[in-house]
């Protein structure tokens, strides 16, 4: 069994009485010099003492920071890593190489570290011989140093308060995607019996449910952009962006449906915990058939194969995704509701895109490729400074590891899709939600309620 | 001792009254259907303040999420002008 290194709650948990320690101390200094002019306590003190370092304060603390490290985690490490992987991937379908600004192509470093015989080699080479990572966070940077325009005729008030509708629907949608087994903002511990074995899990008995409703929120946001703008691109966009948000949300619940029916929860954890134990198929009256060292992942299930390849377009189309992206089809529609934006607006509008492609591939990988289970090769034992006698175990391929890269793999099959494949019609995009992905996805709740009945598969 | 509870919940219908008030004085439609979101997300948080998780998170993908789409798309596609036109509000 593989182990998490996170511990959000915990990690949040230490910080915070470490931060309320540090603000009780010019307290107890007033305290200890009141102690030494009158013998006494300082009035008032000793009792702002307690409210800042008791539970309450605490816990409140320890809110706000799990808040930001997620937030952190999903904008500045995940964001940064997934348009990076993008445009190399698709520079590479391109046959050329794509961003290559590294560190070493700042003059100033190749001026003094450069000349260092033996270390300064990285730092010598040619410009365009970079990874190109550096290329996002200069985008960042720049985005961050333009003008913000509003369009003079727009609706200043609604063209300000979109993109805050926007940022805060996608955020949520990392609220209830859980990262491992202790990196989770939403949900509780309790004990439960995981495959025989009595243990305390974690459990968020709606956390699909909540990324659906994050989802069904976007198209409002989007539409008010558009509209807001009063730019004819710009309400198109946001006009299309809404009908196919809107079509492919419906396929997208109705596979969702099917493969809960099948697993008979919608708790992300326990979705992943019933991933991890062996893989099983049901023979209905005949048993069952038990697959030693495979790993029961959805995906490997036959009756699911439709509500996967629904549940995956329909991501695709979530996240306006090339074959998908007839909202800002930029031949067009110049760059479709994103169009009157500038400046770091932009940035979040158009970023933003890719947290939900992000968000999207988690939920499949969650749902369908076993979330964060995967076998651990080696784990070091460190002394538990806790509790003296007992290690602690550490895993060296932790869970978020997992994670992260099935996570990556499936978006690099996004980028593979969606630059290698022209773009949808708008009334093409329609039909194929309307008239393909909505039969289908009916006929995956079948499938998925014909096994439940019967035991097969 | 304020009790945090009532007065969240205090809150919450002071921007739901308010925000419903908005849908129908508000001169814009769109605002109209801004403000009919914001009181239907309102009354999902209200739900969620009872513990009642479930119908808060199905009151969100059906009332917040569909119907203020459906009434902007109502309004967009029967309406001849998106705004007023500059030199008609002048």
């Amino acid at each position: 069994m593989s182990g998490h290194l996170v511990d959000l709650w915990g990690w949040s948990h230490a910080l915070a009485s470490f931060i309320l320690w540090l603000l009780s101390l010019p307290l107890e200094l007033v305290n200890w010099i009141s102690f030494q002019a009158t013998g006494g306590p300082a009035p008032g003190v000793p009792g702002l003492i307690d409210f800042v370092t008791g539970e309450g304060l605490t816990a409140f603390v320890a809110v706000i920071i799990a808040v930001n490290i997620l937030l952190l985690w999903a904008t500045a490490f995940h964001l940064l890593i997934i348009m990076w992987i993008e445009r190399k991937m698709y520079s590479r379908l391109q046959d050329r190489r794509g961003i290559m600004i590294g560190l070493g192509s700042a003059e100033i470093l190749r001026n003094t570290l450069g000349r260092i015989p033996l270390i300064g080699r990285p730092f010598r080479r040619p410009s365009h011989l970079g990874t190109g990572f550096l290329q996002t966070v200069a985008d960042g940077v720049k985005l961050f140093q333009k003008e913000v325009i509003t369009p003079a005729t727009a609706d200043k008030w609604m063209f300000h308060a979109a993109p805050v509708m926007i940022a805060a629907s996608t955020l949520m949608l990392f609220v209830a995607i859980p990262w491992s087994d202790g990196f989770w903002l939403m949900g509780a511990y309790e004990s439960r019996v995981v495959n025989g074995a009595p243990a305390v899990v974690p459990v968020n008995p709606w956390g699909i449910l909540v990324v659906l409703a994050a989802f069904s929120i976007a198209p409002l946001g989007i539409l008010i952009a558009g509209w807001a703008s009063n730019n004819k691109y710009t309400l198109l966009g946001g006009m299309r962006a809404a009908a196919q948000l809107m079509s492919y949300e419906i396929p997208m619940l109705l596979s969702i449906i099917a493969l809960v029916i099948y697993a008979g929860t919608l708790d992300p954890f326990e979705l992943v915990r019933n991933q991890t134990a062996p893989l099983t198929y049901g023979l209905g009256p005949y048993g069952s058939l038990t697959v030693p060292w495979v790993q029961n992942w959805y995906i490997l299930n036959p009756i699911l194969w439709i509500a996967f390849l629904v549940f995956f377009i329909t991501v695709i189309a979530e996240a306006e995704r090339i074959p998908f992206d007839i909202p800002e089809a930029e031949a067009e529609l110049v760059e479709g509701w994103t169009t009157e934006y500038s400046g770091m607006r932009f940035g979040i509008v158009f970023g933003f895109k890719w947290l939900r492609a992000i968000a999207g591939a988690a939920l499949i990988v969650i749902l369908f490729f076993g979330g964060w289970s995967g076998p651990v090769f080696m784990t070091l034992d460190a002394p538990n400074l806790a509790a003296s006698g007992s290690t602690y175990s550490i895993p060296i391929l932790f869970q978020e590891f997992w994670f992260t890269v099935k996570v990556y793999l499936i978006f690099i099959v996004f980028v593979w899709i969606g630059w290698s494949v022209p773009r949808v019609r708008i009334d093409q995009i329609l039909n194929i939600g309307w008239k393909s992905l909505v039969p289908l996805s009916v006929l995956s709740i079948l499938l998925a309620a014909l096994a439940r009945g019967t035991g097969w598969f | 001792m304020v009790d945090l509870e009532v007065l969240t919940f205090l809150i919450l219908s002071a921007i739901e009254v308010g925000a419903a008030l908005m849908v129908v004085t508000a001169k814009k439609l769109v605002h109209n259907v801004f403000w009919l979101a914001v009181t239907l997300i309102t009354i999902g948080a209200i739900y969620l303040l009872f513990r009642a998780e479930f119908i808060a998170l199905i009151q969100i993908i059906v009332y917040a999420g569909a119907v203020p789409v459906l009434f902007l798309f109502g309004i967009m596609l029967t309406r001849r002008k998106i705004m007023e036109e500059p030199h008609e509000s002048q």
